[in-house]
Parts: structure tokens; C-alpha cells; sequence
């Protein structure tokens, strides 16, 4: 199996947390398919798609998890957050008690992922403009105020999904880099300190002689 | 008749009107209640019967207002129990990773951390408590893991080209052996809880399943793979790392109940139901005599119980519970949850007959309420004329030999 593979440099997890119903699954399968489901269903355990993009001239391959299990399986959360090296906390900006609960949503991911984990706040449906309850500002503002990207999507109509993926894993390529880079100046200016490996296990380099099962 | 929502185009837009056609997304029964006249072209209304019609509108929205108010405030209640029950998880994580964990070898014994486990482990640190309570009698290293997954590997590869001779320590299991068992894991790991999609072809977890079961047929030849090892791999990998799960896998099966079930091992099995049916005569004579009269003995149901450890059979949130209990107390609480089960729907039991209760046991209701459970499980006593679980099981295995 998998021998059809195509080659990337990374793997990075990405996690989509938030209430249901705030679109997390049309924007997964418009980031993944290009598609949109009017009438899409709950969620049941966890949607897992890939895609593969180019940042700068790396190949990373984007695992992206899908669940509204959250909210029926805890026995699933902690597969869920293991190696997660981002996470996009989307709220439907026509609901005010979906962008209410973000900081729980928030204690969650903190209490189940790296800290080092990068965290982008979304606010979807911006095709019901005419229907907002979450200002852009205030959505912004919190953002801003707690370390998180931002950035106001529609899946409906694209507006903003592929900048939104795109933008996430940019960060979370810089990050890495960075933390390359800092572990190994570290090694040669002092011994001793924590192992550079145990940092972010999703962001598997792939080595060229992996063997699939 | 009082709600014409589409027509002509000089009405105002309502704020929310469908804008896209989707399910989550439905006007709120008020807004949605609009009183309209009766188009230009038609006769206007007589007096009274609009009149009439104003009222009968009142009386909806008003109704249609009340409504929306009790969904609202159980909207709200649902929200306050959810965000009750994650303050309480959230501090019950606090308690195991700064206090418990730190101290596990003085503390898991603690009146006060019996409790708190009984309670339920939380998700982040379930993993953890579950190894260190299942422990690492075997000594497995994680290189040790990865050598055997190397040679499972090593042995798929010649078996799908056609199988050279391969030399590992388990002579005497042909090449057929293999296979059937390859194919077995492979059949089996798609049908490992399917509606969470973790495990499936494609699925994120679909070869570290595969890893850990092939893996183990290379450590443990003798046992090779038995179906309900997938179950049991897949509950440990949705808690560990791949390498950690491998270890508390292979440390769990080498319990002796675990053992004796894998290996198959009809005598000691039997003994197992014996002892079992020592408790439940104790605890529910009535319900015993019961299936005694209609022949329904333990293995019917206990089987599928004890070889996956009830994550197929209990939903998976309270498989996990049981879990958490059997890692703190041993085998003896899989028959005391058993026991439980069938005390809490002992009168429902006892009005069924033979393949109805069989029915009932091997697919038990989906909605199966944690608490109650627990609740149940609790009232059974282990305790069977001043002896416990295990000196009943050495009496019967005394008798045995």
C-alpha cells in the first residue's frame, strides 16, 4: 500500500477545533476538494484529509483533522491533539455563542497540545455578512491579544480558505525552521539541554528510504 | 394563509433571509412568522376576519416566542453542564499531573487517588496512568519494539513476493500460518471501531494499528494474532505513542486472564467463568437462576466482554472508564463490570427468555448512561463468603487439576 506516494519534505498536523456547525468540515473539503456541501452532516469520529502545497521550495503535506467527536468522544481527544503542530479555532461569525466559547476551545487545545503549537483563530460564513453578530474587530482584537493568526473565511464562496491554510502552514514552516536552527546553534554553544527531537512529532522530515507498510 | 414569505419585491428583506440554503441555518420561527395581506389583485379581507387572523397570528408568535425562550434556557443549561464537566476535568488534570504523577509510587494507592480514579481518568493524562498502572513487567525497550516491527515488516515483504524462507526464532509456524494471520490483522484493522474513520485505509492511524499487531506476532509467535487484539491496540493507540502503546499492549496481554483467553486456553477460561459465576450467584441470585433455568451460561456474552475489554461492546467513552478501573484494579473488575451491566438491567433480563437475553448481551443499547452504570457496578461486592476474586479463582483452579 501507499506506493503511489508523492514526495514532500514535512508532515504537518493541523487540527480544526470549535462548536458545531460553525463550518469546520466545508472548510476542510474546500482547503482539500475544492468542494462545498450545502447540506453537510454532522461529523461522526474524525474527517482526515491531506493536501500537499509548496512553501518556498518545500513540499509540505498538510494532515488535517476534522472532528466533531470532541464533543461525544472524549476517548478521542488526546489522539486527536498528539502531534498537532497547528490549529485553526473556527467560530461562525453569525452566532455570537460560537465565538463565546473560543477560550474554551482554547483551554482545550492548550490543555491537550504542545505549547508551541500555532493557532489561528477563524471566522467563517462571512457570505451571511448581513447576518454578523461577531465584529471583525472585536474577533481581531482577540486574536491579537492572545498570540493567534486571524483571518475571516467563507467557505461557501472561497473568500479567504486556501490564505487561511496557506498562511497557517507558512508559520508553522517558520517555526520549524527557527527551531532547526536554534537547536543546533544551542548544541555547539552549550551541552546538556533538552533534546532538539522532542519538540513537534508530526513534523517528520521524511527520509528518502522510508518503507511504507 | 397568515405566512407568505415570498412575493412581491418591494417587501423589506427580512435580516436573515435564506441566503444559502443550509441546514444550520434556519430563520427562527418568530422572524419567520409574517402576517401579510392579501395580494392587490385579490378582495381585501372583511374586517373581522383579518381581525380575527391579527389575533390567531399574536397568539403563534407569542407561542413560537415561548418556545424559542425553553430551547434557548436548554441551550444555556447544556452549555453551563458542559462547561461544569470540563472546569472539573480540567482540575482533575491539574490533581494527576502535579500531585499524582509526580509521586505515583507512594500516592496511587492513596484512599484519595483510589477515588479520583474512579472517577474517570482525564483524556491528557490517561495515557500515562495507564502505563504506569499496566507497567513494564517484560522490560520492553523501544528499540526492542523496533526490531520486532522490523521483522514483521521483513516478513510481509517475502510473504507478498513470495516467500523465500525467512529465518526468525518460530520455526514450526508455517508460511500458511503467517499469511492466514497477516490477512486476519489486515481484515480486522478496517473493522476496528469503524465510525471513527481513525483506523480505516487512509485513516491516520490505520498503520500504526498494523505496526503494533505485526509487531507483537513477531514477539510473541506463541501467541500470534487473536481477534479483539485489534480493539485492545487501537484503545491503547488512541492514548500513547506508538512505541509506549506497543509496550503497555504486550504487558497487558501477558496478564494471566489476558493470557489465558489469547492463548485460548479452554480449562483455564472455564475456570475463569466459574469464578465468575460464583459472584454473580452471591450478588444476583435471582438473575442467576434465572439464566440457569434458560441455560444461558457466561461465555455467551462474557467472551466478546473480556477479549476486547468492552471497547467493542460499551460505547468508547465508557469502555474507557473501564478501562481506567481495570488498570487500578485488576481483572477481577472486567467480571465486576459484567456484573454490573447485568444488574442494572436485571429486571428487564429476567422477563426475557433464552435468545433474547443473548440478543440483549452481545449488542447492548447504544445510549448506555455512564453514571448508572458506575452506580451499579459499585454495588457489586467482590466478596464471596469472606473470600475474594482471587482465592476463588485458586480454589477452582486447585479443583481443576
Amino acid at each position: 500500500m501507499g506506493s503511489a506516494e508523492e514526495d514532500y519534505n514535512f508532515v504537518f498536523k493541523v487540527v480544526l477545533i470549535g462548536e458545531s456547525g460553525v463550518g469546520k468540515t466545508n472548510l476542510l473539503s474546500r482547503f482539500t476538494r475544492n468542494e462545498f456541501n450545502h447540506d453537510s452532516r454532522t461529523t461522526i469520529g474524525v474527517e482526515f484529509s491531506t493536501r500537499t502545497i509548496l512553501v518556498g521550495d518545500a513540499v509540505v503535506k498538510a494532515q488535517i483533522w476534522d472532528t466533531a467527536g470532541l464533543e461525544r468522544y472524549r476517548a478521542i481527544t488526546s489522539a486527536y491533539y498528539r502531534g498537532a503542530v497547528g490549529a485553526l479555532v473556527v467560530f461562525d461569525i453569525t452566532k455570537h455563542q460560537t465565538y463565546d466559547v473560543v477560550d474554551r476551545w482554547l483551554k482545550e487545545l492548550y490543555d491537550h497540545a504542545e505549547a508551541s503549537i500555532v493557532v489561528m483563530l477563524v471566522g467563517n460564513k462571512t457570505d451571511l455578512a448581513q447576518a454578523r453578530e461577531v465584529p471583525m474587530e472585536e474577533a481581531k482584537m482577540f486574536a491579537d491579544n492572545n498570540g493567534l493568526l486571524f483571518v475571516e473565511t467563507s467557505a461557501l464562496d472561497s473568500t479567504n480558505v486556501e490564505q487561511a491554510f496557506e498562511t497557517i502552514l507558512k508559520e508553522i514552516f517558520h517555526k520549524v525552521q527557527k527551531q532547526k536552527q536554534r537547536s543546533s546553534q544551542s548544541n555547539t554553544v552549550s551541552l546538556g539541554s533538552e533534546s532538539p527531537e522532542s519538540t513537534a512529532p508530526a513534523q517528520t522530515e521524511k527520509r528518502p528510504c522510508c518503507v511504507a507498510l | 394563509e397568515y405566512e407568505e414569505k415570498t412575493g412581491r419585491a418591494h417587501r423589506p428583506l427580512s435580516p436573515k433571509q435564506n441566503v444559502r440554503k443550509n441546514l444550520d441555518f434556519e430563520p427562527l420561527s418568530t422572524t419567520a412568522l409574517i402576517l401579510e395581506d392579501r395580494p392587490a389583485n385579490l378582495p381585501a379581507k372583511p374586517a373581522e376576519e383579518a381581525q380575527k387572523h391579527r389575533q390567531q397570528y399574536e397568539e403563534m408568535v407569542v407561542q413560537a416566542k415561548k418556545r424559542e425562550l425553553k430551547e434557548a434556557q436548554k441551550r444555556k443549561k447544556q452549555l453551563e453542564e458542559r462547561c461544569k464537566l470540563e472546569d472539573s476535568i480540567g482540575n482533575a488534570v491539574l490533581t494527576w499531573n502535579n500531585e499524582i504523577l509526580p509521586n505515583w509510587e507512594t500516592m496511587c494507592c492513596s484512599r484519595k487517588v483510589r477515588e479520583l480514579w474512579w472517577q474517570g481518568i482525564p483524556p491528557s493524562v490517561r495515557g500515562k496512568v495507564w502505563s504506569l498502572a499496566i507497567g513494564n513487567e517484560l522490560n520492553i525497550t523501544h528499540e526492542l519494539y523496533d526490531i520486532c516491527l522490523a521483522r514483521a515488516k521483513e516478513k510481509w515483504r517475502s510473504l507478498s513476493t513470495g516467500g523465500a524462507e525467512v529465518e526468525c526464532e518460530d520455526a514450526g509456524f508455517s508460511a500458511a500460518d503467517r499469511e492466514a494471520s497477516l490477512e486476519l490483522i489486515k481484515l480486522d484493522i478496517s473493522r476496528t471501531f469503524p465510525n471513527l474513520c481513525i483506523f480505516q485505509q487512509g485513516g491516520p492511524y490505520h498503520d500504526t494499528l498494523h505496526s503494533i499487531l505485526g509487531a507483537y506476532t513477531c514477539y510473541r509467535p506463541d501467541v500470534g494474532y487473536v481477534q479483539g487484539m485489534s480493539f485492545i491496540a487501537a484503545v491503547l493507540i488512541l492514548n500513547l505513542d506508538t512505541a509506549d502503546a506497543f509496550i503497555a499492549f504486550s504487558n497487558l496481554l501477558n496478564k494471566p486472564c489476558q493470557m489465558a483467553f489469547f492463548r485460548v486456553d479452554h480449562g483455564l477460561m472455564l475456570t475463569y467463568f466459574a469464578a465468575f459465576e460464583v459472584f454473580f450467584e452471591e450478588n444476583l441470585p435471582k438473575l442467576f437462576a434465572h439464566f440457569k433455568k434458560n441455560n444461558l451460561t457466561p461465555d455467551i456474552y462474557l467472551i466478546d466482554w473480556i477479549f476486547t475489554l468492552y471497547s467493542k461492546s460499551l460505547p468508547l467513552d465508557l469502555a474507557c472508564r473501564v478501562w481506567d478501573v481495570f488498570c487500578r484494579d485488576g481483572e477481577e473488575f472486567l467480571f465486576r463490570t459484567a456484573l454490573g451491566i447485568l444488574k442494572l438491567f436485571e429486571d428487564i433480563l429476567t422477563k426475557m427468555d433464552f435468545i433474547h437475553i443473548a440478543q440483549f448481551l452481545t449488542k447492548l443499547p447504544e445510549d448506555l448512561p455512564s453514571e448508572e452504570i458506575f452506580t451499579s457496578i459499585a454495588a457489586i461486592q467482590m466478596q464471596s463468603r469472606n473470600k475474594k476474586w482471587a482465592q476463588v479463582k485458586k480454589v477452582l483452579i486447585f479443583d481443576n487439576r
